[in-house]
């Protein structure tokens, strides 16, 4: 009897141990997390179930392990492992989120206020295939009413919000490329509030009673590309040449406003450890040119210069800059430039992609407060902007994103900033001011340096607030953009589990909590309660699962996207979960 | 009735000046109407212009005081969309004079406006010439040869008329690439049809003629008919229209310079400048309104140039 006794514990405990351990895939097959970690070309499972006994099914978004062989060499025959940040993120229970990470991330909370990874339902991601293009769903202040194409995006105030629900009904989001027409717009007083005026037109804002000018602190950078793959670029004392040979005084103190500085370092000085190692190289004529001769093209060469002609705070007249820069290359450098305007969304693709043989004019404007907004996201080792990323750099990078103290992370971005200033896949021009302009008297006008401006905190006392940007949103599924028109309109619909105030700091969004573990590498956020989204269904801890995993693994049926590039994903994330094998 | 001796010689005299005109050499069709062309007021007035602005743009190095593309960050104290500062009208001497400003890369204006003539220039007359010995030729073929023949090249000519002239200029130079030739060769691809049927017009005028019939039946061959006796006569039309033309086409060019497919940077032509200061319409108007005044002029010129030329040309004018 007490044999017997003694075996049905032991069936319990193995029933128990079974229901625990094993996990249930989408497709009826059934691993356990152990296996997959030891199975070398296995792809991991990313949505499986838990607690399958209570009624709330979590799902596991699980990268197979963060070693994992993911089936296929490298160039030197080396198997090619995950290096991605995401072990696994578990919806524990209805409410609660857990990220196991790879490794440390102390910006963990920054990242993940971005607005790319704002949340949206489930249902609603399966239902458009993983590609929410031009209907996005989310929590925020305002739900998408219309995107009328080539004119506005009208959107209505939530007056469920959990935040502060907008004073006005209805938000109208418009574009006008020209600076000059946004003021316009402006000083007619068809709108309430518009992005970047024009440098020429700042003085006019200031001097008149009935507007505002709006200082808009964002640490920006401009920088000319060069990918370093395409001849004559790939070679280094070139590249060295055209960074000593152009004045960026010059170009600073012609075309930027007041309060510009150039550049010493990629990332602006106030981010702790942007600045350590050498400041980039004085302008030197001479010797550039004994550079340039070095290298073999002493009497200069053909290139093209790019650009895309959209304002921004970081470039505000990218057409004369162009052209400033081709006369500094033909004067310092006998190199002849032809300079190309390219369309903004075009040019943003074929950039980030490394399709550019010329130089490539663009800049960046900080997305949360961390040094590795800037490095890692143009510099790390999932970036082919340049070419293939430089393991002087890439490395040390890699390194620093995992260490919480920063005084131990400072020599690791010592290295990199000087592996940037060696190879020069680009050049460091300008950190600018920014300003955006609104109607005098709009109560809780503002522009943000983090994240997108808020608008629903402004208050214009009317019914209608209209508010004019640069351009018409490429898309408005962030998850898969860039570029700033888009994530400034996706910011007012969806919201991710941290978000920034006002004035920059991260604060909990749809979380009310991220708590990490002492090394950092466990987060476990807790949701919002009786948060609903727009279309009336409420937010759980699977909307989380499922936005990431859309985002985060490569394989999933959800991972369709805008271009499918998933930029942000990919190097916040440092890498995909069962990235596709490179093509040849 | 009698008349004076007196009287008697002066008749003699009228009536010998009436018998030795008819031994003058007649006044050629040409001089005729240049003559007439010197009564119309405002085609010297176009003519004056388009004088003007060829001797501006073959002199250019000689009345613009800078390089065109010239920067002059560093070599003057100035900055940039610095506006116009003439001397003789009260701009102190100690800055340096520029007559139409500097532009948003501090280059100066009046240069470039200068040197800008010499591209519009010559856009505007290969654009007509390259399009007037097209379409003409194609238009003489046609009309002379006929049937199926005229048929087809008509219908393609139809099918390129049908398009908005400046849509299908855009199209080519986004087929071909941006820049100042692919420019030339779009505008006189859209305006060649026009070459074309004009002188097809004339050609089955003519063709029907006395002196036409003439030379056939002497045995003239048809390249020899065409060449001698069908398109001299039919030009008349066409140098009307193409006086017109280079005002269209600088116009043309200028507009796809301003879209950025004409001319490219550093090019000094009027619709590049127009468009790279739009944005300074309020700021900075002086760096519209050069550009935008030098295309009105050049284009009036022509225009008024060609409207002179067609009444002078135009054989029911004759008084």
């Amino acid at each position: 009897m007490k044999r017997l006794r003694w075996l049905a514990l032991v069936g319990v405990l193995a029933l128990v141990a079974a229901a625990c351990g094993d996990t249930t895939g989408d497709d009826g097959t059934t691993t356990t997390a152990g296996d997959t970690t030891e199975t070398a070309a296995a792809p991991a499972e990313t949505t499986t179930t838990v607690d399958a006994g209570t009624p709330f099914e979590g799902l596991v978004l699980d990268s197979g392990g963060c070693e994992r062989d993911l089936g296929y060499t490298d160039d030197d025959g080396e198997p090619v492992l995950y290096g991605g940040k995401v072990d696994t993120l578990t919806a524990l229970d209805e409410l609660t989120v857990e990220f196991v990470l790879c490794k440390s991330d102390p910006a963990f909370l920054a990242e993940i206020a971005f607005s790319v990874f704002g949340i949206q339902p489930a249902e609603h991601l399966e239902a458009t295939g993983g590609a929410p293009i031009d209907n996005p769903i989310g929590t925020g202040p305002y739900s998408l009413n219309a995107w009328n194409r080539g004119d506005s995006i009208v959107l209505d105030a939530n007056q469920d919000y959990w935040g502060q629900v907008p004073a006005h009904d209805t938000l109208v989001i418009k574009w006008a490329t020209e600076s000059a027409s946004r003021l316009l717009e402006l000083q007619a007083g068809t709108a309430d509030g518009i992005t970047f005026p024009g440098v020429a037109d700042l003085p006019v804002i200031e001097a008149d009673e009935s507007l505002e000018l709006i200082d808009k602190p964002e640490p920006n950078i401009f920088y000319i590309g060069m990918t370093v793959t395409h001849p004559p670029f790939d070679n280094e004392m070139v590249r060295q040449a055209v960074a000593i040979g152009i004045d960026r005084q010059r170009i600073v103190d012609t075309f930027y406003p007041e309060g510009s500085e150039t550049a010493d370092f990629f990332t602006p000085c106030t981010l702790t450890n942007a600045c350590e190692g050498e400041k980039w190289y004085d302008f030197d004529v001479d010797a550039a040119q004994a550079l340039l001769a070095e290298a073999g093209f002493a009497d200069g060469f053909d290139t093209v210069i790019r650009y895309r002609q959209v304002d921004r705070g970081y470039l505000p007249t990218p057409a004369d800059v162009a052209a400033d820069i081709q006369a500094q290359l033909k004067d310092n450098l006998n190199i002849t430039a032809t300079i190309e305007e390219v369309e903004s969304s075009q040019f943003i693709d074929e950039s980030n992609a490394g399709l550019y043989d010329g130089l490539h004019l663009l800049g960046w404007t900080g997305d949360y407060p961390h040094v590795t907004n800037f490095m890692d996201g143009h510099l790390g080792k999932t970036v082919t902007q340049f070419g293939e990323p430089f393991d002087d750099i890439a490395g040390p990078l890699d390194e620093a994103a995992s260490i919480a103290d920063t005084a131990e992370a400072a020599p690791f971005y010592e290295q990199a900033n000087n592996g940037l200033r060696q190879h020069v896949p680009l050049i460091p021009i300008s950190h600018s001011g920014a300003f955006f302009a609104a109607q005098a008297g709009i109560d809780g006008a503002h522009a943000t340096p983090w994240g997108h401006v808020q608008l629903n905190l402004w208050d214009n006392g009317e019914d209608t607030l209209v508010f004019f940007q640069n351009a018409e949103p490429g898309s408005l599924y962030c998850a898969d953009e860039t570029d700033g028109e888009s994530l400034r309109v996706c910011g007012q619909v969806v919201e991710a589990l941290y978000g920034y105030t006002t004035s920059g700091e991260v604060v909990p969004g749809l979380a009310t909590e991220c708590a990490p573990n002492d090394d950092l590498t466990v987060w476990t956020c807790s949701l919002r309660a009786g948060v609903t989204f727009h279309d009336g269904s409420a937010f759980d801890a699977n909307d989380v699962i499922v936005s990431y995993t859309a985002g985060l693994d490569a394989s999933s049926p959800l991972h369709t996207g805008v271009t499918g590039s998933w930029v942000y994903y990919d190097y916040i994330f440092g890498g995909l979960i069962n990235p596709p094998e490179p093509a040849e | 009735m009698t008349i004076s001796r007196k009287g008697a010689i002066e008749k003699l005299e009228a009536e010998a000046g009436d018998v030795n005109r008819l031994y003058e050499k007649p006044v050629g069709q040409w001089r005729l109407a240049m003559r007439r062309f010197r009564g119309r007021r405002s085609g010297m007035a176009g003519l004056f212009i388009v004088l003007a602005l060829v001797g501006m743009a073959l002199f250019a190095p000689l009345i613009a005081p800078y390089e065109p593309n010239e920067i002059l960050i560093g070599k003057e104290d100035v900055t940039r969309r610095d506006p116009p500062c003439i001397h003789v009208l009260g701009c102190p001497e100690d800055t340096p004079q520029h007559i139409m400003g500097l532009d948003g890369n501090v280059r100066d204006v009046f240069s470039r406006i200068v040197y800008g003539a010499r591209v519009s220039l010559t856009l505007g007359i290969f654009t007509v010439t390259l399009a007037l010995l097209v379409g003409s030729t194609i238009g003489a073929i046609s009309g002379y040869a006929g049937g199926w023949f005229d048929n087809i090249l008509m219908r393609v000519m139809d099918v390129i008329l049908g398009f908005p002239s400046l849509l299908l200029a855009i199209a080519i130079v986004a087929v071909l690439g941006p820049g100042l030739r692919n420019a030339l060769l779009a505008i006189a691809i859209v305006t060649l049809p026009g070459y074309a049927r004009v002188m097809r017009a004339q050609v089955l005028a003519i063709k029907e003629s006395d002196y036409v019939s003439a030379s056939r039946a002497l045995g003239s061959s048809t390249r020899q008919i065409l060449l001698r006796r069908v398109i001299p006569n039919a030009l008349t039309p066409l140098v009307v229209l193409g006086t017109l033309g280079v005002a269209t086409a600088i116009l043309e060019a200028a507009g796809l310079s301003f879209l950025g497919l004409g001319a490219q940077p550093p090019t000094a032509e009027w619709g590049s400048m127009l468009a790279r200061e739009r944005n300074q319409v309020f700021t900075s108007p002086h760096l519209v309104f050069f550009p935008g005044l030098a295309i009105m002029l050049t284009v009036l010129g022509f225009n008024l140039m060609g409207d002179g030329l067609r009444d002078a040309l135009d054989p029911t004018l004759n008084r």
